[in-house]
């Protein structure tokens, strides 16, 4: 299941986590863009759909400990919030894999699976990451999405639900930017480099 | 004291600063005073002034929202009375004071390792084989990335698409750095992969390397995790 160029592309993918997430971080933008190297891990093994989860899980995983480490010390408390990712974009995002290497592109098929992917991953991120926001954080972790929380909360709107709402509205944006950026990047990916991952027969005809 | 000993009391603090009121607060805090003072010594100014710098700007956006905004505390809103400012200002100090804690914590016990090297350090873990290769392999990656950026920012300056300054040209071919980055980073792996390690040996060369973790927590480590445990039970306990 780890071969050895399996394993660069999970640590690739994690690096790529920890590069984008931390600036983006680090100049505080309204989005996270932390989770842009899972998702282009699920599409480079979706192939495989099992390994596909595995490879994606250890490269979040690995990006949120380094980056909690090095950068952002918040990181880890979102670990369920990495499983999610791995699980849909392993089992749902990956289906979307052809389309969005397809040559020449389906401009109306791949914005339309890239909106329902992301908001796919968003909701399902903004669920499990809810309790954590409200319980650890007190609904507010830095970024403008706590404006919201703010303003549902000054209206009556309880803790729990009011973070949960704030979440349904942001992660969908986040997530399906992430996954637009991934699907890219996964288009611009060599073939060669795609079969090695997925130890296959390189196909000369499609990617870069 | 050990990394692997070290992980483990920061495992437990951080349970006893996250489940406890006020007191198991202090409990753990204390504890990481103490870890702070006699484990990691003079570094612990900087670990100190680090956390001050991460929660400093999210306790300002804290007071902001709660005392600034929404002008009472969560337990305020459940019972559906009017509130106060006072209570929310309460209610930010609790959880900010709780996460400073933990932001120290990771910080001092980092700090306490930091006269080693990042593979030193990983060596020492008591942890799969397989998970040390991915994260020692993934650090050397993002140095990769770095250089790659470096790279393909120069390159697209140097072509004209893209400037050193703000720029409309920046907006727009934005995509293109991101794109390259990808693509020199793709393809130094894939070099490397194809030619450097194997001719290197790099990845067989590895494990041996990495095969050197600490089976055994030393005393000390027992003393600290002892301590961690007892904040954690008055935590629990409260």
């Amino acid at each position: 299941m780890l071969t050895t160029p399996r394993l660069i592309a999970i640590a690739l993918c994690a690096a790529l986590n920890v590069a984008v997430g931390s600036a983006v971080y680090l100049v505080k933008l309204p989005v996270y863009l932390d989770s842009i190297g899972a998702i282009l891990c699920a599409l480079l093994l979706a192939s495989h759909r099992r390994v596909a989860f595995v490879c994606t899980l250890i490269s979040a995983l690995t990006s949120t400990l380094v980056t909690g480490v090095l950068i952002n010390p918040f990181l880890p408390w979102f670990v369920g919030t990495d499983l999610t990712i791995a699980l849909v974009s392993a089992f749902v995002t990956s289906r979307g894999a052809d389309t969005f290497r397809a040559r020449p592109m389906e401009p109306y098929r791949f914005g339309g699976l890239v909106l329902l992917y992301g908001i796919l991953t968003g909701i399902a991120a903004a669920i499990v990451s809810a309790p954590v926001v409200a319980f650890v954080f007190g609904g507010v972790t830095g970024s403008g999405t706590a404006l919201i929380v703010g303003v549902l909360l000054k209206s009556g709107e309880q803790l729990f639900r009011a973070t949960l709402t704030s979440g349904l509205v942001a992660d969908p944006i986040d997530k399906t930017l992430q996954v637009l950026i991934a699907a890219l990047l996964f288009r611009a990916t060599p073939s060669d480099f795609v079969a090695m991952v997925r130890g296959t027969p390189a196909r000369g005809a499609t990617g870069a | 004291m050990t990394p692997n000993g070290a992980a483990a009391f920061a495992l437990v603090a951080v349970l006893a600063a996250i489940l406890g009121d006020a007191v198991g607060l202090a409990a753990a805090g204390l504890i990481v005073a103490a870890f702070a003072a006699i484990e990691t010594g003079a570094r612990s100014w900087a670990a100190l002034r680090r956390a001050v710098l991460v929660m400093l700007p999210l306790a300002a956006f804290m007071l902001v929202i709660w005392a600034g905004i929404v002008g009472r505390s969560p337990s305020e809103i459940a019972a559906g009375v009017p509130g106060s400012r006072t209570a929310a200002l309460a209610y930010v100090a609790g959880v900010a004071a709780r996460l400073f804690v933990v932001v120290l914590l990771v910080q001092v016990v980092t700090l306490r390792f930091a006269e080693g090297t990042p593979f030193g350090l990983i060596r020492r873990l008591y942890l799969p084989l397989g998970a040390k290769r991915v994260v020692v392999v993934t650090l050397s990656l993002i140095e990769t990335l770095r250089q790659s950026i470096d790279r393909a920012h120069t390159a697209l300056i140097a072509g004209g698409i893209v400037t050193r300054t703000l720029s409309l040209r920046n907006a727009a071919n934005g995509w293109l750095l991101i794109q390259t980055v990808w693509l020199t980073a793709i393809t130094t792996v894939t070099a490397r992969l194809r030619d450097k390690w194997p001719v290197e040996s790099t990845l067989a060369l590895l494990d041996p390397a990495l095969d050197g973790a600490e089976r055994r927590l030393a005393v000390r480590d027992m003393v600290w995790i002892g301590l961690a445990l007892a904040a954690l039970v008055i935590a629990a306990a409260r």
